[in-house]
């Protein structure tokens, strides 16, 4: 068997997600790792974005530092604003997927990047213990995708029964609780983690253990995730990365960022 | 052609702000082109209580944040991407010494264009549904919040939708790659929201890493997205995003964004930064200095350079 990290599994596993040819918005580092793997070795029509408003870049020099960072500003075929790309291509219904990262996620699919408190927040509004980012673009990505990928670490602190703060809407309460609020996109697809792969069920829309990796168990992902976490039926194990996989994953991820242990 | 509208970095700071006033920039994400110098000098000239409008953080307000100088900011996103938590920024959310409202990196584009046109509010799409709406840090009593996203109903399809609130920040301070010194100006990279910006906010500063002649905007009218009819003045700074990055002319500087962040991590750190890298220089020479002539070569040598080459010809300072 090849060596190869946990995280690179999570990012071949996030880009296996990604068809040819779809309309596709990455952010930053690790979500964009996987998108550009995916157009380097299975989906190389896929036509890839920015939320920045860059168009048919592929990175250069390294992992970009950003999103509209130089790296990915040296042969792109069109730059042009947010309003656009989260706007009028994404916030319009027009993209197919979109990949977004978590600090917290629930089992139905929220997202919580914005901050940690000491329990509740509760009725008065206050000041995180621990700040995060923000949403950024990706509660525009959750709202306006046909579908997301979100790719998260899988450690019991970051899989919450309920996120205490919602940045990125998933299934909200769970059923058809989106259609509320007239959603142009679908929800979250997928939860692709460093162990493992969750997908909603169709009706309650729990997320369920989908599959795990050569390296993990059923056992350690229940073990990790925060909810009683269901299995479904149709679970079974991801294939390994076959070695084309991982050559352009490496090629795409030319600084190591992946492959650092850990 | 009118007079010239060029004017010293330490002027344009004088004239175009105050305590207190609503003050954007953040230009292209947490880590390209930013007006960060004029934020150098809005602490050189001891300004406090500001109201940051930025469309996501930048080393600019996370510094601006640390130093103790806002109270109030409005952001989509506000991380520093690769390079992490904006640690200046997060201390003061963390200590409630700054309220920050937090919307979305579509909703804040959104709002400056209802800003632009005169809408009394832009219909959301985004943000409804989720914390961004249900929460608000500027009134923390309300939940969920009503004042920040009001529910509203589309009067066509009677759908609940939300209303995002037009923003009109006082000044804008817009890092531009070049400008004339009209005002008229070019941006290579990614615009991320200055369009709006230029056009919602009652006055606009242009900082511009350089100079070109007029004649270079009468041969690519087409870029020229904020042109000089919504420039009160244009400041010339090389290197004004330092230490993020210039599309065509520079790099991030990657050490420095490290040493800047960890330093606004806490007080003494911060102190000890603006003693050395916003009190440290007196002209656009010593500024160059201070970060280092051969750090400048090398950050030059962007792989984005070819973008600049159609218009050297042009560039005069």
């Amino acid at each position: 068997m090849t060596d190869y990290t946990r995280q690179e599994m999570m990012a071949i596993a996030t880009g296996r997600e990604i068809r040819d040819g779809e309309l596709a918005i990455f952010g930053v580092g690790l979500s964009m790792l996987a998108g550009f793997f995916a157009q380097a070795h299975h989906a190389p029509h896929v036509r890839a974005m920015t939320e920045g408003g860059v168009y048919g870049a592929t990175p250069m020099g390294g992992l970009p530092w950003g999103i509209e960072c130089n790296r990915i500003s040296s042969n792109a075929t069109s730059f042009t604003n947010a309003l656009d790309a989260l706007g009028f291509l994404v916030a319009s219904g027009r993209c197919d997927v979109g990949i977004i990262g978590a600090a917290q996620v629930d089992k139905f699919g929220n997202v919580n990047t914005t901050g940690i408190w000491d329990g509740d927040i509760g009725d008065h509004y206050r000041p995180p213990k621990t700040r995060l980012t923000g949403a950024g673009g990706a509660n525009d990505i959750a709202c306006g995708a046909k579908r997301t990928i979100i790719m998260v670490t899988h450690e019991p602190k970051r899989f919450a029964e309920k996120v205490s703060y919602i940045s990125s809407p998933g299934y909200l309460e769970g059923g058809d609780a989106r259609a509320r609020f007239g959603f142009v996109g679908g929800g979250p697809a997928a939860i692709v983690t460093t162990l493992g792969i969750l997908r909603p069920d169709p009706i309650s829309k729990e997320f369920r253990l989908d599959q795990w990796f050569a390296f993990s168990s059923i056992d350690e992902i229940k073990a990790n995730t925060g909810w009683d976490l269901k299995v479904s039926p149709e679970a079974h194990m991801a294939p390994e990365p076959s070695p084309t996989e991982l050559s352009a994953l490496r090629l795409v991820d030319e600084t190591g960022a992946l492959r650092k242990k850990g | 052609m009118s007079a010239s509208k060029l004017i010293s970095l330490a002027e344009a700071v004088r004239r175009f702000s105050w305590d207190g006033m609503q003050y954007a920039s953040g230009a292209a994400l947490p880590v390209g082109s930013d007006a960060i110098v004029f934020g150098r000098e809005l602490l050189r000239q001891n300004r406090r209580d500001l109201h940051a409008i930025f469309h996501c953080n930048t080393q600019q307000l996370n510094l601006l944040a640390a130093a103790g100088a806002v109270s109030k900011a409005e952001c989509g996103f506000s991380g520093l991407e690769v390079f992490g938590f904006a640690n200046g920024l997060r201390r003061a959310v963390e200590s409630g010494q700054l309220a920050l409202e937090d919307y979305s990196n579509l909703a804040m584009p959104l709002r400056l264009l209802a800003g632009a046109l005169g809408w009394p509010f832009a219909p959301a799409t985004v943000n409804i549904g989720s914390d961004i709406q249900h929460r608000s840090a500027f009134a923390p009593d309300q939940y969920p919040a009503t004042a920040k996203i009001p529910t509203v109903i589309d009067p066509f399809s009677g759908r609940e939708i939300g209303a995002l609130s037009p923003l009109t920040p006082d000044v804008a301070a817009i890092h531009v790659t070049l400008a004339d010194d009209q005002g008229n100006s070019i941006m290579l990279g990614s615009e991320w929201s200055r369009f709006e910006l230029s056009r919602a906010a009652k006055k606009v500063v242009l900082i511009a890493d350089a100079i070109v002649d007029t004649a270079c905007m009468r041969q690519f009218p087409n870029l020229v997205r904020i042109p000089d009819i919504v420039v009160e003045a244009v400041v010339h700074w090389p290197f004004a995003a330092w230490p993020q990055g210039s599309p065509g002319l520079y790099d991030i500087d990657e050490d420095h964004m490290v040493h800047m962040n960890k330093a606004l991590a806490t007080e003494d750190g911060t102190a000890a930064y603006v003693r050395d890298f916003v009190h440290a220089y007196d002209d656009v020479d010593s500024y160059l200095e201070m970060i280092g002539r051969d750090k400048i070569d090398r950050l030059s040598q962007t792989s984005t350079g070819f973008l600049l080459d159609p218009f050297r010809q042009w560039i005069v300072q």
